[in-house]
């Protein structure tokens, strides 16, 4: 089996090398000027910044994210049940729905206490 | 379907000088895969539109992606002052990188076919499967929000802040909307899972999985209507703002590149992959099948864009957080039922 | 071309390189989408059907000055707006061209008075001026034409060849009136 994530290793050390003479021939081809002071500036809508743009950004993508971290893991568990699933038979079939049920449950009451909601 | 563990019969030197080429061949062809659907999305959103598009270079504009491919090698190479320079090289070599890597391991054609026991029309076959794929799309959402960050520009940011939002909520629901199908297969191999659909295409078992999974997946790739990452009017162009030149192109390739691959996705765990009429006479049609469904999901995904407006991002969230993933489970339980 | 002298071999081989390079800049210049006036009406007129812009591969309408390569300043300039479209040319990555478009871009147009800029080349260089008030889809893509054909009468590798960077600085090749103040 291990051969099989040897060709990947090949296959992404391939794809890195085509991304880095990519990346890298622009610099080589591109015209070198020094930029003027104008051009180093952030992109604002032609306007000199005013503020810092490492601002707080709102809550809720936290929020988001956590609830992702929660839901993502409960599939990563369902992937090897997933696979074995036939084998496992009626008993897979109720466990799963006991540990979905306590899953839904929790997505239920994230739902109502407005954890998803996007204004 | 055997382990190549067993099959291997090259001697180290020659499996790996076929898989450097194999590679170099799947990576060359999804580079001229990116650059022509660049061509075709343009002359198709103005056949939509009632305009010609690109037609001078060359016969029916044929050479512009090679225009526009050589316009942006010379164009000057350029890093902000405030920028995180290491970050900001960085994140556009990323998001290339996993949108390469998830390709890796779809079987595009008969996987066979083999040369020293060695698979031709798939990279690699792990146990991990299309797990690895998802892994490695998620990759992507890295090169997303470093380069937003690594900008230090207000509209990259918030680019980059939705971007990534987007993409993980819609995850959850790709991910759900993928295990109906692990259910019914029992594996995550690809190419098993094709094999599997010889008699019957998952889509026909079920489609309420392919329809979570075609919206879930336009969602992923920030394509129309779902692509407010780049939404113009708010935030400029999201989180590549700052970029230009290659490494502009490098974020536009990883978006065509996972195009592709979501295509191909969709393609191998619902229609069928490579199968299709004579596939069992002529192995080698299997390519052909392979490239025709995926260029009809091509074609339908500017097809969406050519058609449905923007939604907005309440809407988006509310999308994918409260209609998808409700929906998801229930096409598990479908999806558990029918498989005892 | 004058670049290299003494060997007529490598002469060509830059004469066709630069033949090349010229090719791809000339049918992939994609606009800044940036309109100030009514020429705007008329700048998204010709990307529209009947015009059509695309036809030059020239619709990819870039919102974001690091990925453009062409200012159609489309429109009235008020001194207001100046500095800002002057901020704007400069944060365009080389190499990068300017259409003024219409009348009031041009030379002040109508707009005799104070408010307005007596010509956007006060401030920015331009390459291609398009008179008309405002200039029909037609004239403008005449315009985009001639643009054309001085992207082709360009020496891109110069600099390059010659070895030597270009070292003086964007602010005095273009003749800033208006200095960016932060």
């Amino acid at each position: 089996m291990l051969v099989e994530y040897g060709f990947l290793l090949i296959y992404m050390a391939v794809g890195l090398g085509i991304t880095g003479v990519i990346l890298f021939a622009n610099t080589v081809l591109g015209p070198r000027r020094r930029p003027s002071p104008a051009k180093l500036m952030p992109y604002e809508s032609g306007i000199p910044p005013l503020s810092s743009p490492r601002e707080r950004f709102h809550v809720r993508y936290y929020l988001i994210a956590m609830i992702f971290l929660i839901f993502d893991l409960e599939i990563a568990f369902i992937y090897p049940w997933a696979v074995i699933y036939q084998q496992l038979g009626w008993a897979g079939f109720w466990e799963m729905l006991v540990f979905l049920g306590i899953l839904i449950l929790g997505y239920v009451y994230a739902w109502k206490r407005g954890a998803l909601r996007w204004e | 379907m055997s382990t190549p563990m067993e099959t291997v019969t090259a001697p180290l030197w020659g499996w790996v000088l076929l898989t450097v080429v194999k590679s170099l061949a799947v990576l060359i062809a999804l580079l001229t895969a990116f650059a022509y659907m660049t061509w075709l999305e343009r002359r198709l959103i103005a056949r939509f539109q009632i305009r010609l598009g690109p037609n001078r270079v060359g016969p029916f504009g044929l050479l512009q992606p090679l225009a526009d491919g050589i316009k942006l090698f010379f164009k000057e190479d350029f890093m902000p002052e405030e920028a995180d320079k290491p970050l900001f090289l960085l994140a556009p070599a990323i998001s290339m990188i996993a949108a390469f890597t998830a390709f890796a391991v779809i079987p595009f054609g008969p996987t066979d076919i083999t040369l020293w026991g060695v698979p031709l029309f798939q990279i690699a076959n792990p146990d991990t499967g299309i797990l690895f794929v998802l892994a490695a799309t998620s990759l992507g959402v890295y090169g997303i929000i470093l380069g937003g960050w690594a900008s230090t520009s207000k509209y990259p940011l918030l680019g980059a802040l939705r971007s990534s939002a987007q993409l993980i909520s819609y995850e959850l629901a790709v991910g759900l909307a993928i295990v109906g199908v692990i259910v019914l297969s029992g594996t995550l191999k690809l190419p098993e899972i094709v094999e599997q659909q010889a008699g019957l295409w998952n889509l026909f078992v079920l489609p309420l999985g392919f329809l979570l999974l075609v919206v879930g997946a336009t969602a992923e790739v920030n394509r129309a209507p779902f692509d407010l990452p780049e939404s113009e009017q708010e935030l400029t162009a999201g989180y590549h703002t700052e970029y230009g030149g290659m490494k502009f192109a490098a974020f536009f390739v990883a978006e065509y590149v996972n195009l592709v691959t979501a295509a191909s996705v969709i393609t191998t765990l619902f229609l069928g992959g490579w199968r299709g009429p004579f596939v069992d006479q002529i192995p080698l049609l299997g390519l052909f099948w392979f490239f025709v469904k995926v260029f009809a999901f091509v074609f339908f995904f500017i097809w969406l864009r050519a058609t449905l407006p923007r939604v907005r991002y309440d809407q988006l969230m509310d999308l994918g957080w409260k209609l998808l993933i409700p929906l998801a489970f229930v096409n598990l339980f479908v999806a558990s039922l029918i498989a005892l | 071309m004058g670049v290299i002298t003494g060997s007529p071999v490598l002469t060509t081989t830059v004469e066709q390189f630069e033949r090349l390079v010229n090719w791809a800049r000339k049918n992939s210049v994609w606009p800044f989408q940036f309109g100030l006036a009514c020429c705007a009406i008329e700048m998204m007129a010709s990307a529209a059907a009947r015009f059509d812009l695309a036809r030059f591969g020239a619709e990819m309408m870039r919102a974001s000055p690091r990925q453009s390569d062409l200012m159609i300043v489309a429109g009235r300039v008020s001194q207001k707006m100046a500095p800002v479209l002057k901020h704007l040319y400069d944060q365009m990555l080389e190499p990068k061209w300017v259409i003024s478009m219409g009348d009031c871009a041009s030379c002040g147009g109508v707009y005799n008075n104070y408010a307005i800029l007596q010509g956007v080349d006060k401030i920015v260089p331009v390459d291609v001026y398009v008179a008309g008030c405002p200039p029909t889809p037609d004239n403008l893509l005449y315009g985009f034409t001639l643009l054309q054909e001085k992207i082709l009468r360009d020496h891109p590798l110069h600099p390059v060849i010659q070895g030597k960077k270009t070292n003086h600085n964007e602010e005095t090749r273009n003749r800033a009136k208006e200095p960016t103040t932060r």
